[in-house]
């Protein structure tokens, strides 16, 4: 009985997912001229969300969540990390049978996803490694446990200010590296994990040259597209996602020489920080660009907190190099997790001026008390550099759509307004 | 003589006015929206062009707004209902000074805008995904105690006991509890009262939630018109509010005047390029 119904709950989750990923991809798609490269990322999400499984095989996979977790040492331990955190509803619905009503979607969603997935899986996928960032994230750790998954608690500090904090974090990547060989059966070696750094930099440099490209004015790339690259790359083999991107570099390259603007000319820039949008939850982002606005620059852990900063060692000892990648995910690290998060104002900051941004849409999932509290900061300190922003408390439900899109239009619109009269 | 029109098309009614080149409004309307809005809107606007004995072509530019704007495609332009109650409220009220604060009810929506010195909108905040304490809560009571909507106001003024207390905005447990205070014989005029106040409470938070309440507090929308909810708001909020002579068409108002000044615009446009 209790399987049969399992079976059924489960044939049903992947309809509603793939009806989902279809009406995503729908209005991702209607915006017009979209780059030629871009196919291969709507296809791969077609793909993966229409299909039984959306993990890549063959491979033992290491799930992750949060991007505290190092992907150069899954690398190099023979393992395919895998960016568990899901956008989806149709799993956030399941997630709330068992989890908290107030609990934030990407928590709720991802429980709910392996919940679901458990008997679907399995022994798919090896172990899931969630870093001590959020109080949920943490709670998670024991829920899924619960759910029979092996999970890893990487511990991490709740500062990244003191020495005391870099050293404790250092020592926690040097322990997850040694039990990484266990869960894979593959030793770390110095040459595997310079190897794995190395591709791991290549990435990252492919997405910064996108990212420096929408500095363009007018910017030649919708922010929407930007953010399911980024995106891609939670499931994606990177040996396949870095050709992909470089063909994006390459066409979007040609369309700046050519002065092409993804939207309208005037399009007031916007800079999209708070909670990640993540497939399919792309409300705000395509409702952002609907109304008539472009995102230049994200300032999310699904995009430019996911690939922005790489690793960099001076020597050439494991010792050295896993150090170095411990540095690279807390030092840059800008999770409101974090006290003080004062390097996320400093960030924003910086990133509104190169980027020439208009105004800020700070989006929150509800539940999520890290991202609504930081909003009166960082709304304070934009507000004395005179950027405005809109502060939007969401989560994965369709029904806020149209109380979303009114509010969404009048920034756009209150910037159009005060460009207007700039230009008279 | 050229005219400009705005038509908002809200959840409950359609409301138009048209203004001319000097931002005075020649005429308005309000009528009900009806599930055949478009073709509603449509006969709205060309009973108002008849009345004033105009044709089609004396209309240079139309903005629409509202939750229909998109649908309704004879208008040149579509603007959020926002943007346009900034602009039709800010001038509406320039007689008392600069509008910063603006409350507006509707059929389904609360909506605070606060403005800064310029008159662009700095921030606003609306009621979450329910119409609780909005025009249709209204329209419930009034249904509920038998009087009509626009009674609600004299019974208000009439009540001499404290009002009553209602606990909830949301229209179906306020509607049980409504009954019950019936059932014990309380009076309506304090049963109404006390309704305005709980609509109030629920303004005046969302209010201090958009931000400092300065210079001057504008309440418009048609439960502008309830002088009883005017009394509940101003004395939530502890200082006067300023209710335009027609607070139903503020928004619509606003959308004429976005149209004036997008024609002007472009034609400067035309000429300087």
């Amino acid at each position: 009985m209790e399987n049969e119904r399992n079976a059924l709950r489960q044939k049903t989750t992947r309809i509603h997912l793939a009806m989902e990923a279809e009406e995503t991809l729908r209005r991702l798609k209607a915006f017009p001229d979209p780059p030629e490269a871009m196919d291969y990322f709507y296809n791969m999400f077609q793909d993966r969300f229409s299909n039984d499984s959306i993990l890549p095989k063959g491979k033992k996979i290491i799930g992750t969540m949060c991007v505290q977790v190092p992907d150069e040492l899954i690398h190099a331990a023979g393992a395919v990390p895998f960016r568990l955190c899901s956008g989806a509803f149709s799993y956030d619905q399941i997630g709330a049978e068992f989890m908290p009503a107030k609990s934030c979607p990407v928590v709720r969603a991802t429980c709910g996803m392996l919940q679901i997935n458990d008997t679907l899986w399995g022994d798919k996928i090896n172990a899931v490694v969630i870093p001590t960032t959020c109080d949920q994230k943490k709670k998670a750790t024991e829920l899924l446990g619960d759910l029979s998954y092996s999970v890893y608690s990487l511990e991490m500090p709740s500062s990244k200010e003191s020495d005391a904090a870099r050293f404790y974090w250092q020592e926690s990547v040097k322990q997850f590296a040694l039990d990484l060989q266990q869960m894979t059966g593959q030793k770390i070696t110095k040459k595997r994990v310079q190897k794995a750094i190395a591709k791991k930099t290549q990435a990252t440099e492919l997405y910064r040259q996108l990212h420096e490209l929408r500095k363009a004015d007018p910017a030649p790339l919708f922010g929407k597209d930007m953010l399911l690259v980024s995106n891609a790359y939670f499931l994606d083999d990177i040996d396949s996602w870095m050709p992909a991107v470089k063909k994006m570099i390459e066409e979007v390259k040609q369309r700046k020489a050519q002065n092409f603007s993804a939207g309208n000319r005037h399009a007031p820039r916007i800079l999209l920080t708070g909670s990640p949008p993540i497939f399919p939850n792309m409300k705000i982002p395509i409702l952002i660009e609907e109304s008539g606005g472009i995102i230049v620059a994200d300032e999310v852990c699904s995009s430019s907190r996911l690939l922005y900063d790489s690793v960099s060692y001076d020597e050439n000892s494991l010792n050295d190099m896993v150090s170095a990648i411990a540095d690279r995910y807390l030092k840059p690290c800008t999770c409101p997790c974090l006290t003080p998060n004062t390097d996320r104002q400093r960030k924003l900051l910086e990133m509104a001026h190169e980027f020439a941004a208009d105004g800020v849409i700070y989006q929150a999932f509800s539940g999520c008390l890290p991202y609504e509290m930081e909003q009166n900061q960082i709304a304070k300190i934009l507000e004395k550099k005179g950027i405005p922003m809109l502060y939007v408390e969401t989560d994965y439900s369709p029904e806020d759509h149209g109380q979303l899109s009114t509010r969404v239009e009048a920034f756009i619109e209150s910037i159009k307004f005060r460009k207007r009269k700039k230009r008279i | 003589m050229q005219y400009f029109a705005g038509i908002d098309i809200g959840s409950t009614s359609i409301k138009i006015a048209l203004i001319d080149a000097e931002k005075n409004l020649k005429s308005s309307s309000v009528c009900p929206t009806g599930s055949l809005f478009h073709k509603n809107t449509l006969a709205a606007f060309e009973e108002l062009l008849e009345q004033e004995n105009m044709q089609r072509e004396d209309i240079s530019y139309i903005f629409s707004t509202g939750y229909g704007r998109k649908l309704f495609k004879e208008a040149d332009e579509s603007i959020s209902e926002i943007t346009a109650n900034a602009i039709g409220a800010r001038e509406v009220g320039v007689k008392a000074g600069k509008v910063k604060t603006i409350i507006n009810i509707g059929g389904q929506d609360v909506k605070v805008i606060s403005l800064d010195e310029d008159g662009h909108v700095k921030n606003f905040v609306m009621n979450d995904k329910c119409a609780a304490g909005t025009g249709r809560f209204l329209e419930m009571t009034a249904r509920n105690l038998e009087v009509e909507v626009d009674e609600l106001g004299t019974y208000h003024q009439r009540s001499t006991a404290v009002p009553l207390t209602i606990n909830s905005t949301c229209t179906v447990f306020a509607e049980s509890e409504i009954i019950g205070l019936l059932a014990n014989d309380k009076g309506k005029s304090e049963i109404i009262a006390g309704i305005h106040y709980s609509i109030a409470k629920r303004v005046a938070r969302l209010t201090r939630r958009c931000g400092t309440i300065d210079d001057v507090v504008l309440f418009d929308g048609g439960p502008a018109l309830n002088s009883g909810l005017v009394t509940a708001i101003e004395n939530e909020l502890m200082r006067k509010v300023l209710v335009p002579e027609k607070p139903e068409i503020t928004t619509a108002y606003g959308a004429a005047l976005i149209a004036l000044d997008t024609h002007l615009y472009c034609e400067d446009e035309v000429i300087n390029a």
